[in-house]
């Protein structure tokens, strides 16, 4: 092919995206905006509008967000939700080198309590707070408590794995390090959440009552964490074995060595696999809805079954993915400032 | 756990010492607690929908307010809560919830489990098929080769499979669990039919685009009597099983929600049996103490819920969007020909 070919092909090309992209954002301005009834519009104008009914957002907003939970208590998960994005954005940021600058110390110690207290703000029963049992524990609230406990949590489960695999010294830890790993990622989640759900409360004692947040939590934990270890492990496996043995020749001991030569660097190099790995991770949260805990997805189909507005399926579904594209948007972009300045 | 076996101890030595009524332990637990667990569907619209401020609403959910009503002298004091379907049966068995109001089909081998008890059907349905109009079929023996859309995994599939069999039918499946995006399938061509209760058919329906342009099949393949659920407590039981037939007994003199309060300021002019229904020393009252329940049960019932054609007419009636007819169904009382059936009070 001719360099001019070649120009006329790529001119060609992207006029046909061009043409391509302005017709899709024409198609969703009209939906929207153009043909939309707007917010304070009524129900009975949206069953023969062509557009987004909005009075369907602004009657369900709160159903979609807070579920079943006691209506005059929604400021409690609201405070809840608003606690752990305000964690995540900041960490986030912090990760991206931008605007906060905490230690790392600060950081845990909001981490810890800001998790504390959204439990007690969810579950309620202390502090004059009237007790919520888990089961109106619904939407947003429900998500980021899973996706947010489960990956903290998996996160240390899961280094400790790739230790053990990697550098333990017994082949018995290291080899049930592999097996638990590799097995858990041979499994699909969805039976996994299944097991966590159905077969582990046979295992405890019947006085043991496991209630089903905290059974899928324990599941979710377990499973993130082989994933975890995988991307640690290849971490590890990167830093030249050079860098052990001159610490050890220093007279660090092999706690030390790991913690302060090996680790450092195996985590940077680590980091852009972990990050796709909470990216999936957290997507993979609205899988819970199998087993009955209602996170938003749930709660937008419950929006929708409301017998009035049962037409507004899109409505509700096209604003659960805008939330989730607006979340793992900022996730990628925390993803690619750290790929920046590590390159750096 | 430890704590709810104490108020148990607690509960049956008090009624034991003061020689008050014996109840079960289900009972018990309701009034020392003040608040009867509901299982519902989270999303059967008509039947159980959070509204939009998060409390369920519909057919079914009444009837755990019912139960409220009756027992604690308060609907409000029903702890609705929405479960998926296979959750809902284990739930009871563990003893986490007293009742399930979740059109759940009383069957033989479901009723033979030692841990639930199958207390009154407060709802018949039955399997049918929606087809469109233009398929041109116009009783379901002519479904030979069809493409059904129903639900994965659920009863529909296996009473399918047992009409189609028996007529050695050949038919295909469309196995699609969501239920929009199953509906979305039928609508758009991709099956011929659509299998579902003839209740959730009728509702279906009106989501097409053009309604008129869909029928649904004359024939019922399967009897769903949906029925309410218990943890097995014989006073528990009765006293659901009752006010329930408060409600229909109710609806059979007439009395309802709206005039409730008129008719009992005028119970000498009302008849004999409406006399038994709401007088403080008719049957009811009667029955409220042997069962221990408040003496104006059969009032608080009939007040805060309804009797049972005020729930039909609330969720699923012609007011509302599925506008289904309950004359000549099998939910009518007997005498307009269904299969209600209001058992003496006295």
């Amino acid at each position: 092919m001719t360099w001019r070919a070649a120009y006329f092909r790529d001119r060609l090309l992207n006029g046909i995206g061009l043409v391509a992209l302005v017709w899709i954002l024409w198609w969703a301005f009209d939906w929207l905006i153009v043909s939309a009834i707007g917010w304070g519009g009524d129900r009975a104008s949206c069953l023969n509008a062509t557009g987004a009914c909005w009075p369907f957002w602004a009657e369900k907003w709160r159903l979609m967000l807070f579920g079943t939970y006691p209506f005059e208590s929604h400021w409690r998960p609201m405070a809840a939700s608003l606690i752990l994005l305000t964690l995540v954005g900041v960490t986030g940021c912090q990760c991206a080198r931008v605007i906060f600058r905490f230690s790392v110390r600060t950081l845990s110690v909001f981490w810890v309590l800001g998790c504390i207290v959204s439990v007690i703000l969810m579950a309620g029963g202390i502090f004059g707070l009237s007790p919520v049992p888990t089961t109106r524990w619904n939407g947003l609230p429900v998500l980021l408590l899973l996706a947010i406990l489960s990956l903290i949590l998996a996160l240390p489960l899961g280094i400790g794995l790739a230790i053990a695999r990697v550098k333990s010294q017994s082949a018995v830890i290291r080899i049930a390090a592999a097996i638990f790993v590799d097995g858990m990622r041979a499994i699909p989640m969805v039976s996994v959440l299944f097991v966590g759900i159905f077969v582990l409360p046979l295992v405890f004692p019947r006085q043991v009552n496991l209630d089903p947040m905290w059974s899928t939590l324990l599941v979710l934990i377990v499973f993130h964490a082989a994933y975890v270890a995988e991307d640690v492990r290849a971490g590890l496996e990167s830093v030249p074995a050079g860098q052990s043995d001159a610490a050890l020749a220093l007279g660090l001991t092999r706690m030390q060595v790991i913690r302060h030569v090996v680790l450092p660097q195996a985590l940077t190099q680590a980091l852009p696999a972990l990050l796709n790995t909470i990216i999936g991770a957290y997507k993979d949260t609205s899988l819970v809805l199998i087993l009955g805990l209602f996170d938003l997805v749930a709660t937008a189909r419950m929006a929708f079954s409301d017998p009035l507005w049962q037409r507004q399926a899109l409505e509700a579904y096209v604003l659960v993915g805008l939330w989730f594209f607006v979340s793992c948007r900022f996730l990628s972009w925390v993803g690619r400032r750290i790929d920046q300045s590590s390159v750096r | 756990m430890a704590r709810r076996n104490l108020n148990w101890m607690v509960g049956a030595v008090a009624t034991l010492m003061c020689g008050h009524v014996i109840a079960g332990p289900v009972m018990d637990e309701v009034k020392s607690k003040g608040s009867l667990v509901c299982l519902v569907s989270p999303n059967a619209p008509g039947f159980s929908v959070p509204d939009s401020q998060g409390v369920f609403q519909g057919f079914n959910a009444d009837f755990c307010r019912m139960a409220a009503a009756a027992i604690l002298g308060d609907a409000s004091k029903a702890d609705i809560r929405g479960v998926g379907f296979s959750d809902s049966l284990k739930t009871i068995v563990a003893r986490q919830a007293h009742l399930a109001s979740r059109s759940i089909t009383s069957t033989g081998t479901r009723d033979a489990d030692p841990g639930v008890s199958f207390v009154v059907t407060s709802f018949f349905d039955g399997q049918g098929f929606m087809v469109p109009k233009s398929l041109g079929v116009k009783n379901a023996s002519q479904l030979n080769g069809a493409t059904v859309c129903a639900e994965e995994g659920s009863t529909t599939l296996l009473n399918i499979a047992d009409y189609f069999g028996d007529r050695g039918m050949q038919y295909r499946v469309e196995n699609i669990a969501d239920k929009t995006a199953r509906l979305a399938a039928f609508f758009s061509g991709k099956c011929d039919v659509y299998a579902s209760d003839v209740t959730a058919l009728t509702s279906d329906r009106l989501l097409a685009t053009e309604p008129a342009a869909y029928q649904i099949l004359p024939e019922v393949i399967s009897a769903e009597p949906l029925t309410l659920v218990s943890q097995p407590d014989a006073a528990f039981e009765k006293a659901v099983y009752w006010a329930f037939q408060v409600m229909l007994n109710a609806e059979q003199f007439g009395v309802n929600q709206a005039n409730v309060d008129q008719v009992v300021a005028s119970l000498a002019t009302q008849p004999k049996g409406v006399a038994r229904l709401f007088a403080k020393d008719g049957a009811t009252a009667d029955m409220g103490q042997k069962l221990g329940l408040p003496t104006d049960w059969a009032y608080q019932v009939i007040k805060q819920v309804g009797n049972y054609n005020d729930v039909f007419e609330r969720h699923l009636g012609a007011s509302t969007a599925f506008g289904m007819q309950r004359a000549g169904g099998v939910n009518a009382l007997v005498r307009d020909g269904g299969l209600m059936y209001p058992y003496p009070i006295r």
